[in-house]
């Protein structure tokens, strides 16, 4: 595996925003500097005989009220521009960071009395702190660019102090206080880095934004003074001759535009290429290809089968743009009352599974083939309105986290009702009765008054019998339930797989229990799947599959679970690391780990018997322990 | 032979931080404990989330303050170090997090986050530093060719190699492992496992290992600490509390992880008293913190709290069953 | 609802006084003696001890501080040092011209930001998504006040929709001040639009990858139905924040957009006080505005706790 760094900014969309943006500032720059050779006339002469002249030959962009050539005023204009937003960022920027991380790491009185003052600046609109700031010092460029310094140095502030705030709580600034590091240190070795890419960010944002106040101020006559050509100081003339010459006001204006937006667009581009999680592993060539087919046994139809899956894949689009596959030549069967668990470590795509299924995989990812069967229909081939009714009438889903998953912006009685409302079509005070039989049914005391209970105001346990509750409002024929209990201490995870078998006796659905944890499945499935790298390794009944594991991978798991042996070290180990997708070996997925691995395993190899491995009769793998 | 750490009636408090003109309120993390980590060996720390067991972590390593309570390292009392530790101590005690994405600072090349503690620490050259950060990426089994890459190039569990690497660097004679391999899947979390235990095995560090899984610790814990609520309910050798828990939490925590063997797993499932009420979050108000959970609370229990007894095949545990006069009564 | 009013508005009280103190600071901040340029350079000395008097210059600056405050408490922020106008007087007078321009142009933003926002996050990538990004990406590069220039250009100037300058107060005829209000308002309101427009567009597209949006859909219920009623308040949570933020915004910029159409506002209020150095004119008018500020934020605060059951005091 040679993960790389992806340069977002070389990908054509970017580069289309990207080269005329530099491009105009690359002008920009130029014209400042080299403004007294390259501006046809002087800015400043007047010839008041060819005044408010339209464009032409002699003056390419006119003359304004004192027949002072337009071009020329324009072209000195980007050095003021230029000086201003150097100025006034430079000074936000000098003044804003040090206070910001200093109040941010230090906290206390010292953040309390400054964010106050902020907080005062704030909200006193710029403009008019400008004023009063340029009321103090006079008006003129540099006194107006220091007042304008002033007043965007609080965003600096605020952002350097949130950072620091946001940091200071990470684990890694928590090591280095381990380590000894000093404060100082910590602050300007470990922190400091991490400021810098919102800081160009802001650097961009806080230039765009300086461009247009100074402008404005120029506009109102407290900013630039005239004569002086200011894009700003050209506007305020073109406002005073709009009915004469109209075209005054389009080339300060729109060099205005053309500045700023690059400027921002350029912004944006930094921003989204220096977000984190942009730079993944990609893989060393171009697109991934599909995993070639295999014979696997068919599925066997069996009388009480509520979902048959066969033969699924799926697609998803990585974040480098490249399509990956995920889960490739799935196949298994439930029945009405059974519970399959699917079991697999993370990137095994045994949740893609359920998403899959319920068609809720979102944009980024496609099913590619198979078959989702439901009580012999189809699923894949429904529309979307069908789809729409399937969702929560005949399939329901629990998900890993109860407490984001039930909105926060709603009671947790409102969002059961509400289903029982849009899908059953009650009434009001009939759903509402039915929420607080639903909550009281899940085990929750004190139902009628639980009802109106924010989720935050929940614990995890409470939060998922919610959640579960709602799942089974519509009695659905079967129940998703992906990782429930994962993210709860043992003893509530304990009562929710107790909730689980209770339910499941009374409603009679039946599951599919998404979970990495052996020990989970051992406990609650009738059934189990192993999962790993995007296929189904070994399917078997529960009891078999503990007692004679015939697959390398599920032996494996089985003695490294830590409750698999009751040894000392060294504890049984699978060695290496789960591939990430789009990085599977050809053959056999799991050949790169496996202890057992000969020539054979280089090809596809298919599920026969409920076992994908060649070698499975020969091998015996077993259980180390 | 005296303990390397010896944590003594140790209280941790956090206050609150309500609006204006109101009071702070204490909430107490970490109530009365005690605790002792022998040179070389490993204390298993364990206990369901909001037990307390990572506030016992930060206070050691200095980042939280101690409200009451001696905690004894290599002799000196840390508890009375209000300023921080002085750097001899600092560089003594390290840690390894739970969390192998956020606690490796993303800006930082490994070499640089591996040689860290020898640029705060020591004199060392920046050519001697580098030698040494390609020795500890050997020692945990990483390419020493990969001192120039950075943390997000690495897998979850290469990147807890390399917090283990930095750990290791001044040779410390404790490391705290906060949760080190709960982030890690199953198949990598006995290669992270094993590696600590070896590296035991050769320096001799104490380890206080932090887990919410019995099971795990057990295999590498030399004693086992069980908290609930901020009380530490339980402490002995790791094989009498693994196997024979004399707490009824511990019973609990031990049975409410399902066995492997889905046959005994039905059975004991049989077997097992359901509870009324479901999710009790918070400690009882009075007498022992587990009263309002616990199947065999006796009224005492509600209102006394339980002194920690001596559990014959060793340790203690902070029950009333324990208590000689007790087990006459019921008998 | 009640507990969470009083917090914000005690909250309030320290901003205030912080700002109070800042504003009254300018009158020690500023070059030159006050007295001296009410009587210009040919006073007496007599002339400039009555004039410092007057002013109360001899006392502590802290003293007279308190005394301004306990004035403006009471509602009299004092006398123009030029023509014994009552600031209190003079503010009223501009400011319904001001705060009509920028409550028009908050209403502007709101609707066209807020679809054009949700527009976009239904179908990221999509041609409206393009569009609406592209539009609010210019939008918040044009100055308002050329925006403005423009909009009178070709509406007022060639087309005669509107009048091109000037502002008929509403109690006069309503809509004539609907027809004097329009374009400004528009000019003022674009880069305020493109800000809701990407701010709403950011905060749906993170919402609607939330899992509670998943798990709303997983039950069945139409798609229609889970971003209108659980994406879009959840998603409207930071946008009320930024909302409060950029009335701020907007009521600096009608002090400039004011300045276009010739609109007897704040904006030339506050310019020609700053040209004159009129301090008892400068403090008035930030005082009256930031009161105005404090008054929106208190408004978005307890629409924050509305939407947002987790910032309602428990």
């Amino acid at each position: 595996m040679t993960p790389r760094k992806t340069r977002l900014w070389l990908q054509p969309s970017y580069l289309a925003v990207m080269v005329p943006s530099v491009l105009v500032l690359a002008t920009l720059v130029v014209c400042a500097i080299f403004a007294d050779w390259i501006s046809p006339y002087d800015p400043l002469k007047q010839d008041l005989i060819s005044a408010l002249q339209p464009p032409s030959a002699r003056h390419w962009l006119g003359t304004d009220d004192l027949g002072r050539d337009v071009l020329s005023r324009l072209i000195h204009g980007c050095r003021i521009a230029l000086i201003a937003a150097a100025e006034a960022t430079g000074i936000a920027v000098l003044i804003g960071v040090p206070i910001g991380m200093f109040v941010g790491f230090r906290g206390g009185w010292w953040d309390w009395i400054t964010m106050r003052i902020v907080e005062a600046m704030v909200s006193i609109p710029g403009i008019m702190v400008a004023i009063v700031i340029i009321a103090i010092l006079g008006t003129g460029l540099h006194r107006a660019m220091f007042a304008l310094g002033i007043l965007y140095s609080t965003a600096f502030l605020r952002l350097a102090r949130s950072v620091v705030l946001a940091e200071r709580e990470e684990v890694y600034v928590k090591s280095a206080r381990v380590i000894g590091a000093s404060p100082s240190r910590v602050l300007l070795r470990h922190i400091f880095p991490n400021i810098a890419p919102p800081l160009i960010v802001q650097i961009t944002l806080t230039v765009g934004a300086v461009l247009l106040a100074e402008a404005g101020l120029s506009f109102i006559g407290i900013g630039v003074q005239p004569p002086n050509a200011s894009w700003g100081t050209m506007l305020n003339t073109a406002a005073v001759f709009m009915d004469l010459a109209p075209f005054l006001a389009l080339p300060p204006g729109l060099a205005i535009v053309a500045t700023v937006l690059s400027v921002n667009l350029l912004g944006d581009v930094i921003r989204d290429s220096i977000g984190r999680g942009i730079r993944t592993a990609t893989p060393p060539r171009g697109r991934v290809q599909r995993a070639a087919t295999v014979a696997s046994d068919p599925v066997m139809p069996r009388e009480d089968d509520v979902l048959r899956v066969e033969g699924l894949e799926v697609f998803v689009t990585a974040k480098t743009g490249e399509e990956v596959q995920v889960l490739s030549d799935l196949s298994f069967s439930i029945a009405r009352g059974e519970t399959l668990g699917l079991v697999g470590e993370s990137g095994s795509g045994k949740t893609i599974t359920g998403l899959a299924i319920m068609d809720l995989i979102g944009a980024g990812g496609r099913v590619t083939g198979g078959k989702v069967m439901l009580d012999g229909i189809d699923l894949r081939g429904l529309s979307r309105r069908r789809m729409i009714e399937v969702r929560g009438n005949d399939v329901a889903m629990v998900f890993q986290d109860p407490t984001t998953s039930l909105n926060p912006a709603y009671t947790v009685g409102n969002q059961i009702a509400e289903v029982l409302r849009r899908k059953k079509g009650l009434g009001t005070t009939e759903a509402q009765k039915q929420t607080v039989e639903l909550i009281d049914r899940v085990g929750i005391p004190g139902a009628a008054e639980r009802a109106k209970a924010y989720p935050h105001e929940l614990s995890g346990g409470m939060a998922q019998r919610i959640a579960i509750a709602r799942a089974l409002s519509c009695n659905p024929k079967l129940l998703i339930a992906d990782e429930p209990t994962t993210a709860l201490d043992v003893t509530v995870q304990q009562e929710i797989l107790d909730l689980f078998r209770d339910l499941q006796e009374e409603f009679g659905m039946a599951m599919l229990f998404v979970t990495h944890d052996l020990a989970v499945a051992a406990d609650i499935c009738d059934r189990i799947s192993v999962m790993y790298a995007g296929e189904i390794v070994e399917t078997a009944p529960v009891n078999a599959l503990f007692a004679t594991p015939r697959h390398p991978y599920t032996a494996g798991l089985l003695s490294a679970s830590p409750h698999g042996s009751d040894g000392t070290p060294p504890l049984p180990t699978i060695p290496g690391s789960v591939p990430t997708p789009g990085q599977w070996p050809e053959g056999c997925r799991f050949s790169a780990r496996c202890p057992y691995a000969t020539a054979a395993c280089k090809v596809r190899v298919p599920l026969i018997q409920g076992v994908r491995c060649v070698r499975s009769d020969e091998i015996r793998p077993g259980r180390a322990a | 032979m005296s303990d390397l750490v010896e944590i003594v009636d140790v209280t941790v408090t956090y206050w609150s931080r309500p609006g204006l003109g109101l009071r702070p309120k204490p909430f107490h993390a970490v109530k009365n404990a005690t605790l002792a980590i022998a040179t070389g060996k490993t204390l298993g720390l364990v206990g369901e989330s909001g037990s307390g067991k990572s506030s016992i972590a930060n206070a050691l390593l200095g980042l939280v303050p101690v409200g009451s309570g001696t905690m004894r390292f290599d002799g000196q009392d840390l508890a009375a170090m209000t300023g921080g530790y002085p750097p001899e101590v600092r560089k003594r005690i390290q840690a390894v997090f739970q969390d192998p994405y956020s606690s490796l600072n993303g800006a930082m090349t490994v070499e640089q986050i591996v040689s860290e503690p020898l640029r705060v620490h020591t004199e060392t050259g920046a050519e001697d530093r580098r030698q040494r950060a390609a020795e500890l990426l050997s020692l945990v089994g990483l390419d020493p060719a990969h001192l120039g890459r950075y943390p997000h190039e690495f897998s979850g569990g290469q990147r807890q190699r390399i917090a283990i690497a930095s750990a290791l660097a001044l040779q410390p004679r404790l490391i705290v492992l906060d949760e080190p391999v709960s982030a890690l899947d199953v198949s990598t979390q006995n290669q992270i496992i094993n590696l600590l235990y070896e590296r035991q095995e050769e320096l001799g560090i104490a380890y206080l290992l932090i887990a919410h899984d019995l099971a795990l610790v057990h295999h590498i814990s030399d004693r086992i600490a069980v908290m609930y609520l901020g009380h530490i309910v339980e402490e002995g050798p790791a094989d009498r509390v693994y196997h024979a828990p004399a707490h009824p939490y511990t019973k609990a925590l031990l049975d409410a992880v399902p066995l492997l063997d889905p046959e005994r797993q039905r059975q004991r499932r049989a077997e097992r008293k359901r509870e009324t009420v479901p999710d009790l979050p918070r400690a009882a108000d009075r007498g022992c913190a587990y009263s309002n959970r616990c199947p065999f609370a006796m009224n005492r229990c509600r209102v006394e709290a339980p002194p920690a007894y001596a559990v014959q095949e060793g340790g203690t545990a902070a029950c009333f069953l324990l208590d000689e006069n007790e087990k006459e009564t019921r008998t | 609802m009640g507990r969470l009013i009083a917090q914000r508005l005690l909250a309030m009280l320290p901003l205030l006084l912080i700002v109070s103190f800042l504003t009254f600071s300018l009158t020690a901040m500023l070059p030159g003696d006050p007295a001296d340029l009410i009587l210009g350079d040919r006073a007496t000395e007599a002339q400039y001890r009555m004039v410092h008097e007057r002013l109360g210059l001899d006392q502590p600056f802290l003293l007279r501080y308190v005394q301004w405050l306990q004035r403006a408490v009471l509602g009299d922020l004092g006398t123009s040092f030029f023509n014994s106008v009552r600031v209190m007087d003079a503010v009223a007078q501009r400011i319904p011209a001001t705060v009509s321009l920028t409550l028009a142009s908050v209403l502007i933003s709101i609707v066209v930001g807020l679809s054009a926002g949700v527009a976009a996050a239904l179908r990221p990538r999509s041609w409206i998504d393009r569009l609406a990004t592209f539009g609010a990406t210019i939008g918040q590069a044009i100055p308002n006040f050329w925006f403005g220039i423009l909009l009178a250009g070709v509406f007022a100037v060639n087309l005669r929709w509107f009048p091109a300058t000037g502002y008929t107060p509403f109690g006069q005829s309503p809509l004539g001040w609907l027809s004097s209000i329009t374009l400004p308002a528009l000019a003022l309101g674009l880069s305020t639009s493109a800000a809701i427009a990407r701010q709403v567009r950011s905060a749906m597209v993170g919402v609607l990858q939330q899992d509670y949006v998943r798990a709303a859909l997983a039950q069945g219920l139409s798609r229609r139905r889970v971003i209108f009623k659980h994406a879009l308040k959840n998603a409207l949570i930071p946008v009320v924040t930024v909302l409060s933020f950029q009335v701020t915004v907007l009521l600096g910029g009608a002090l400039i957009v004011e300045h276009v159409f010739a609109i007897n506002g704040i904006g030339s209020l506050a310019v020609a006080a700053v040209r004159q150095q009129d301090i008892p004119m400068i403090q008035g008018i930030v005082l009256v505005l930031v009161m105005i500020v404090m008054a929106v934020q208190l408004c978005t605060d307890i629409l924050y706790g509305l939407i947002n059951p987790k910032a309602r005091p428990a």
